[in-house]
């Protein structure tokens, strides 16, 4: 999709690299040049998925980090530069669902609601903000942010998550006001329902299929549907594309006031 | 009873296009805040069940029966309302026109249609009473819309796109009339009913699928409706609500 050579040689840092989305999304930023830092807490994930980079011939490196932790998110950054030389892409990607088992709002304790808060969100700005006097110093530089089509409508329950996520899609804009004119792009990208098992067929539940059902393409996304967005956005393609917010939900969002099926014919109008 | 702040007293409004239930309901909500009524649309009983509403509440009605949405047509309502009323302070945009069919068995004239029941009396009604509210340095458009302005429904793709324009006026036309003390506004539904909705299979998905697990009645838009027809609103604009029971808040 790009140019040839376009992003050869630029430096991406993926948050939460380990698996799902920020796996796939390394694996084809890396196909296309890209070295890549793929951090997380999960230390054999990551150096799985670095090593099935670096067989591909490409540079990846491993950095266990904690995200909701600011200084090791700063080191995180240090440690890319010094040794990558450079840092021109970052992909917020580390998230949770964790944590979100359904209980009675009154029994969400306050570590559990910073927790998600400070993993979804603080991370993002943690992570923006390390990257960013890079970025304003070489004149150049992505921010790619992960949020959910959670952070968009009213999961019933989902107080963490969701309003995390409708913080990183503010968040998204203010960045890129901010920064627009050091030639910083920063979007977000939306994903519906996306079946993170490695392109593994979603087992035939009674419940996969009523959520498969919900969504008008009748399917799950794939890692690579997000992917593939993630590089448009880490490439010169989207120069002029800035505080974008990218649904990519297999058309979800576009409906969601009718049951699925519901297609009813009504001739003659009524009025 | 209204309090003070949202009376409509000395107020006239025009409801204007709606052929189902809306003038009914609006009218009563609109005279009991003070307003007299003017109503518009194709002859029905609906009309005088509307009127009638609105003398009960010791306020005039005047019903304007309209076969056809165009200019002279519309001209001449407005003309008939300033003769009877002298003023025109409220306009209630109402018609919908429901019509939903496969995208590819739509004809070119179904789809015109659709968009003249819609579309096209939204931006009569609303040219001619700019005029006069200007005058006034004051006035209030409120369109009554769907959800389906922002979200699709399969079948509904010519229903859909008319309920967009509509809300697509009411944001231009706000900058353009916002200085001379118009505000214009929508107010968006979905599921509305009369009547209580039980029974069949179908009914029974929708019912679970909304939120409250229940339709909303026709009423339910009346306090929201007097708020944006009363001075009180008058630094509120070019917004678009939703009388919704959450249907457009949850996935």
């Amino acid at each position: 999709m790009n140019e040839k050579g376009t992003l050869e040689g630029k430096v991406a840092v993926i948050t939460g690299g380990g698996t799902g989305l920020g796996k796939a999304s390394a694996l084809v930023l890396a196909k296309e040049g890209v070295s890549v830092v793929i951090a997380a807490r999960r230390v054999n994930a990551i150096e799985q998925t670095a090593s099935e980079i670096n067989a591909l011939g490409r540079k990846a490196l491993a950095i266990p980090a904690d995200v909701t932790d600011s200084q090791q998110v700063n080191k995180l950054i240090e440690e890319t530069v010094s040794k990558l030389g450079s840092v021109d892409i970052l992909v917020n990607n580390a998230g949770i669902v964790r944590g979100q088992v359904p209980k009675p709002l009154w029994e969400i304790t306050d570590e559990e609601w910073r927790l998600g808060i400070d993993t979804n969100l603080s991370s993002v700005f943690y992570c923006s903000r390390a990257v960013m006097k890079y970025f304003v110093n070489q004149g150049h530089g992505k921010i790619i942010n992960i949020a959910s089509g959670n952070g968009m409508r009213g999961f019933r329950g989902d107080y963490m998550y969701g309003t995390a996520k409708a913080g990183v899609i503010n968040l998204t804009r203010i960045l890129a006001t901010t920064f627009a004119q050091n030639n910083i792009q920063v979007n977000c990208i939306a994903p519906g329902f996306v079946d993170v098992r490695q392109l593994q067929p979603v087992p035939v539940t009674s419940s996969a299929t009523r959520t498969a059902n919900l969504i008008p393409v009748q399917r799950f996304g794939e890692p690579n549907d997000i992917a593939h967005l993630v590089l448009f956005l880490a490439s010169e393609a989207s120069g002029y594309i800035t505080g974008g917010l990218f649904p990519n939900d297999g058309g979800g969002l576009a409906g969601g006031i009718a049951p699925t099926g519901y297609a009813p014919i009504i001739e003659k109008g009524v009025n | 009873m209204v309090s003070q702040e949202f009376s409509l007293k000395g107020k006239t409004a025009l409801i204007a296009g709606d052929s189902k239930y809306w003038s009914k309901y609006a009218a009563k909500a609109l005279a009991e805040a003070g307003a007299d009524v003017a109503l518009s649309a194709r002859n029905n009983k609906h009309l005088e069940e509307a009127a009638d509403e609105i003398q009960k509440q010791n306020r005039k009605a005047l019903i304007i029966p309209t076969e056809t949405n165009n200019t002279v047509n519309i001209q001449r309502v407005l003309g008939q309302v300033l003769n009877e009323f002298g003023r025109i302070d409220i306009l209630v945009n109402a018609s919908d026109f429901v019509f939903a069919k496969p995208f590819l068995q739509i004809s070119e004239k179904e789809w015109r249609q659709v968009m003249d029941e819609n579309l096209m009396p939204a931006f009569l009604y609303s040219q001619a009473v700019v005029k006069p509210m200007k005058e006034q340095s004051k006035g209030r458009i409120i369109n009554l819309i769907s959800c389906m302005a922002e979200r699709g429904v399969e079948n509904f793709t010519a229903y859909c796109t008319s309920m967009g324009g509509v809300l697509q006026l009411t944001r231009a036309l706000n900058l353009e009339v916002a200085r001379h003390g118009i505000t214009v506004n929508a107010i968006g539904t979905a599921w509305i009913s009369e009547v209580e909705k039980t029974g069949d299979a179908a009914e029974e998905l929708v019912l679970k699928y909304l939120p409250l697990k229940r339709y909303g009645k026709p009423d339910e838009i009346d306090s929201l409706l007097v708020y944006l027809a009363s001075d009180t609103s008058s630094f509120f604009t070019g917004q678009f609500l939703y009388v919704d029971g959450a249907v457009m808040s949850h996935p």
